[in-house]
C-alpha cells in the first residue's frame, strides 16, 4: 500500500473514532471557537474602520494643509492661499471646467443632549466637496440650498444622535435646521453634519479652512502637484497623498486596539495549545491499541503522525468556523461609534485569518503527541490498557 | 485536611496531563487577570476625576477663551474658584517630538487642587515665570534635570518678538497626575506645568489674554450640572460662547471615546475562562471515570456521598485555584506589555496597577469553574452502584 493511501486510511480511521471521543473533541472545538471568536470579533472593529477610512477613490487624491497642521480641526488656510492652491497643476476638472478640489474644515459642536455624549462634528464643504464624493446619496429630505443656514446629517450621526430631517442643531448664531440625511458608502463622512463651508464659516465668526482635498488627473500628477505647492514662495503648506493621510488617521485610531487583538489572540491560542497537547495525548492513549495494531500489520510511522495532526487540525477547523460564524452572526454589520460611525465587519479575510490561527495552534499543539504516536513501539502500544 | 493527600495523589496520577491542564488554566487566568486590571484602570481614571470640578471651553469651535471670563464666572452662585490654563503646543528637536506645556494661572491652585503641586512648587513658579515642572514620566521621557533648559518650538510668530522658540527652565518634578501614569505614556501623563504669565509677557499682543480652557470648582458635586447649565446660559450670546462639562463626565467620555478595552475587557476575560471550563470539566470527568473503583471502595468503607463530593470538588478546585494564583501573577507581566503597546501606539490609556479586586475575582472564578466542572462527574458518581463499580462492571 502506498504511503499516501496509508495516510488516508489511518486518518479516516482516527476521524471515525471521534464519535467515541466526542467529549475530548468538544474541548478542542470549543477552545478554538473561543480563540477565533474573540480574535475575529476584535479585529472586526479594525476591518470596519478600514472600510470607513481607506477609500479606493483616494488613490488619486491629495490633501493640502497649512504648514505645521496635520488634522481636520486646524483652521490655518486662508482664502487667498486656497485660490493659489486651486491653480496648482494636475488638479482634475469637473464638467463645468472648475477644479475638482474643495476647501473644507471641521468644527466640534456641543452635545445635542446631556454633557458629553459623543462628539458631534460639522464639516464645512463647498460645491466641489459633493462632486468629490460620488457615493453620497440623499436617503431623506433634500440637498443643501446654496448659501442657506441649513445642514445635512450623515446616516451614522443621525443614528448616534437621534437626528433627522426637521431636527435643529444649535450653532454659534442660533438653531440650524437639518434638511436632509445622506449616506456615503460607509465613508467617515457619514459621521458628520455637513453644511455649506462659507455659510457655516460666517456663522462661526472664525475664518480659515483646515485642508484642501484635490482630485488629481491621475496618480502620476502628484509629484508635480506637490513640488509646485511646496516650492511656491507665496504658500506655506504641507502636501500629502490622501491615502497617506487615511493611513495616518486610521493607524492612530486602530494601532493599539489591533495590537491588543493580536496579543489577546496569542494568549488565548497559547492556552488552547496546552489544551490541545493534553487532549491529543489523551486521544493517543485511547487509540494506542488501534495504532499498535496498524503498526504491527505494516503501517508506517508517518501515516500515524499525520493522522494525529489531521485530527487536531480537523477539530481546530470546526472550532474556527464555529467561532468565526458566531462573531459574524453577532457583530457583522453592527453599528458602532468610535470617533465616528462605522459598521463592524467580519470580512472573508478575517475568516481566513481565524482558520490559519486555529490551524497553526492545533498543529503546534498536536506535534508532540503526533511524534510520540509515531515513535510508539507496536508491542508497547498493544499492551496499553 | 485529611482529604488533601488523596486529592494531591489523584492530581499527579498523570503528571504530564496535569501539568498541561495547569498551564492552560494559568494562561486563561492570566488573560482574565489582565482584562480585570485593564478594566479597573479605566474605571480608576474616571473615579479620579471629580464631579465638583468643571471644565469650561469654547463652544462651537475649538478656539480660545478670553481671560476676562474668569471674573463673571467667579460670580456665579455655587462657584468657589476659577482658574485658567493655556496649552502651549509645539515640538522639541523636530516634529517627531511633540510637547505641550500647560501654562496655568494662580487661580488654578484653588480651582484644580488635584494638580499635584506643593505650595513650594507654586511659589517657585511665581518667582520664575519661565520655569516649568514636569511630571515624573514626562521628565523620564525627556531625560531632563533640574536647571536644564527645555525649548518648545512653535509655528513662526508666536512670540511678541516674532520668534517661535519658547525656552523654559526646569524647576522640578511633580508626581504623575492620578489615573494616567508613568507606565503608559501618552499626553495625559506627559504633564508639564508652566506659568501663564510667561505667555502674557512674551506672547503676541493679540494672544496674551487667551486661555485654552477654564477650570471651575463648585461648592458641591450635586450642583455641578446646574452650574454648568448656568455658565452655558450666561455665555450663550457671548463671543466665544462657552461649553461646560463636569470633569468626571469628561473623563467618562474620554474613556469611552477611543476604541478602549473597558467595555469589552470583561467579555474577553469570560471567553478565556469559558475556553478552559471544558478542558477542566473533561479532566475531572476523565479522572473520576478512571477511578470509579476507587470511589466504589471509599463508598464501601463508609464514605458518604457528601464526603466524596467534597473530594471531587477539591480535586477540581486545587488546580483552578493554583492556576488563578499563577495566572494573576502572570497578569501583572502581561499588563506591562499592554502598557507598552499603548506607548508605541498613540492611544492614551490609564496606568495599570495590581488590583486586589482582580485577585479576588480570579479566585471566585476559579471556584465557579471547579464547581461547574465537577457537576457531571458527581452526578455520575451519585448514580453509580457500589457493587457494580467494585466488580468492574461499570
Amino acid at each position: 500500500m502506498s504511503e499516501l493511501r496509508q495516510i488516508a486510511a489511518v486518518c479516516l480511521l482516527g476521524i471515525s473514532g471521534l464519535r467515541d471521543r466526542y467529549a475530548t473533541a468538544l474541548v478542542v472545538v470549543v477552545g478554538m471557537a473561543c480563540v477565533v471568536g474573540v480574535l475575529t470579533s476584535m479585529l472586526s472593529v479594525t476591518a470596519g474602520l478600514a472600510r470607513a477610512y481607506l477609500r479606493p477613490e483616494d488613490a488619486t487624491r491629495a490633501v493640502v494643509w497649512r504648514g505645521g497642521a496635520r488634522f481636520d480641526q486646524a483652521r490655518g488656510l486662508q482664502p487667498d492661499a486656497i485660490a493659489t492652491i486651486l491653480d496648482a497643476p494636475g488638479i482634475a476638472r469637473g464638467t463645468d471646467g472648475t477644479p475638482l478640489a474643495d476647501a473644507e474644515f471641521l468644527m466640534w459642536l456641543p452635545p445635542v443632549v446631556g454633557f458629553a455624549d459623543g462628539s458631534l462634528q460639522l464639516r464645512g464643504v463647498g460645491p466641489a466637496g459633493f462632486a468629490l464624493r460620488p457615493d453620497l446619496r440623499m436617503v431623506a429630505g433634500r440637498p443643501l440650498g446654496a448659501g442657506k443656514r441649513e445642514l445635512l446629517v450623515g446616516v451614522g450621526a443621525a443614528r448616534k444622535f437621534g437626528l433627522g430631517v426637521g431636527s435643529e442643531v444649535r450653532l454659534r448664531d442660533g438653531a440650524w435646521p437639518i434638511v436632509g440625511v445622506f449616506s456615503c458608502g460607509g465613508d467617515t463622512m457619514e459621521s458628520y453634519l455637513v453644511g455649506d463651508a462659507l455659510t457655516v464659516m460666517a456663522a462661526r465668526r472664525r475664518a480659515g479652512f483646515a485642508q484642501v482635498i484635490a482630485q488629481l488627473v491621475d496618480d502620476r500628477a502628484y509629484p508635480e502637484f506637490q513640488r509646485w505647492l511646496t516650492e511656491n514662495p507665496a504658500l506655506s503648506v504641507y502636501v500629502e497623498r490622501k491615502t497617506d493621510y487615511d493611513q495616518r488617521a486610521f493607524g492612530i485610531k486602530t494601532a493599539f486596539f489591533t495590537r491588543m487583538a493580536y496579543l489577546i489572540g496569542a494568549i488565548m491560542a497559547l492556552g488552547a495549545m496546552f489544551g490541545v497537547v493534553k487532549i491529543m495525548y489523551g486521544s493517543l492513549r485511547a487509540r494506542a491499541r488501534e495504532i499498535g495494531t496498524l503498526r504491527a500489520i505494516g503501517f508506517g510511522a508517518t501515516p500515524v503522525v499525520v493522522s494525529v495532526l489531521a485530527e487536531a487540525a480537523l477539530l481546530a477547523v470546526i472550532g474556527a468556523l464555529l467561532g468565526a460564524a458566531t462573531a459574524w452572526l453577532i457583530f457583522d454589520g453592527r453599528d458602532l461609534w468610535v470617533w465616528g460611525a462605522f459598521r463592524l465587519r467580519v470580512s472573508p479575510s478575517l475568516w481566513a485569518l481565524g482558520l490559519v490561527w486555529a490551524l497553526v495552534t492545533s498543529i503546534l499543539g498536536g506535534l508532540f503527541p503526533a511524534l510520540r504516536a509515531g515513535r510508539l513501539p507496536p508491542v508497547e502500544a498493544l499492551r496499553v490498557e | 485536611m485529611k482529604f488533601l493527600p488523596l486529592v494531591w495523589a489523584s492530581l499527579w496520577r498523570n503528571r504530564a496531563e496535569s501539568a498541561l491542564t495547569l498551564l492552560a488554566l494559568s494562561v486563561a487566568f492570566a488573560l482574565f487577570g489582565t482584562m480585570l486590571t485593564l478594566n479597573a484602570a479605566y474605571q480608576r481614571s474616571i473615579d479620579d476625576a471629580r464631579m465638583d470640578r468643571l471644565i469650561v471651553a469654547c463652544a462651537f469651535d475649538c478656539g480660545v477663551i478670553p481671560l476676562g471670563y474668569r471674573e463673571p464666572l467667579a460670580r456665579i452662585a455655587g462657584v468657589t474658584a476659577v482658574g485658567a490654563e493655556l496649552w502651549l503646543g509645539g515640538w522639541q528637536q523636530d516634529e517627531r517630538h511633540p510637547i505641550v506645556v500647560t501654562l496655568v494661572d494662580e487661580g488654578l491652585r484653588s480651582a484644580w487642587p488635584e494638580l499635584p503641586m506643593s505650595a513650594a512648587d507654586w511659589r517657585a513658579l511665581d518667582v520664575a515665570p519661565a520655569g516649568i515642572f514636569l511630571s515624573r514620566s514626562a521628565a523620564a521621557r525627556r531625560n531632563v534635570r533640574i536647571g536644564d533648559t527645555l525649548t518648545v518650538n512653535t509655528l513662526p510668530g508666536s512670540r511678541a518678538d516674532g520668534s517661535s522658540a519658547w525656552p523654559f527652565t526646569v524647576l522640578g518634578f511633580i508626581p504623575d497626575p492620578p489615573g494616567w501614569g508613568p507606565s503608559t505614556g501618552g499626553p495625559a501623563s506627559d504633564m508639564i506645568v508652566g506659568n501663564l504669565r510667561y505667555s502674557q509677557n512674551a506672547g503676541r499682543p493679540d494672544e496674551r489674554d487667551d486661555a485654552t480652557s477654564l477650570r471651575v470648582a463648585v461648592d458641591r458635586p450635586e450642583h455641578a450640572r446646574a452650574v454648568c447649565r448656568e455658565i452655558e446660559a450666561r455665555f450663550t450670546n457671548a463671543t466665544p460662547a462657552l461649553y461646560c462639562v463636569p470633569a468626571r463626565e469628561d473623563a467618562q467620555e474620554l474613556a469611552d471615546a477611543n476604541i478602549n478595552m473597558r467595555q469589552i475587557s470583561l467579555g474577553i476575560g469570560a471567553a478565556g475562562l469559558f475556553m478552559i471550563l471544558f478542558l477542566c470539566a473533561n479532566g475531572i470527568a476523565e479522572s473520576v471515570r478512571e477511578r470509579l473503583p476507587e470511589f466504589g471502595v471509599l463508598k464501601a468503607v463508609g464514605y458518604r456521598d457528601g464526603r466524596i463530593a467534597v473530594l471531587v470538588l477539591l480535586e477540581a478546585a486545587v488546580p483552578t485555584l493554583l492556576a488563578a494564583l499563577v495566572g494573576t501573577a502572570l497578569a501583572l507581566g502581561v499588563s506591562v506589555l499592554v502598557a507598552r503597546l499603548a506607548l508605541k501606539g498613540v492611544i492614551n490609556m490609564p496606568e495599570m496597577q495590581a488590583s486586589p479586586a482582580a485577585f479576588g475575582w480570579a479566585l471566585a472564578a476559579a471556584l465557579v469553574i471547579a464547581l461547574l466542572s465537577a457537576v457531571t462527574p458527581l452526578y455520575r458518581l451519585w448514580r453509580s452502584d457500589v457493587a457494580a463499580v467494585i466488580a468492574g462492571r461499570r
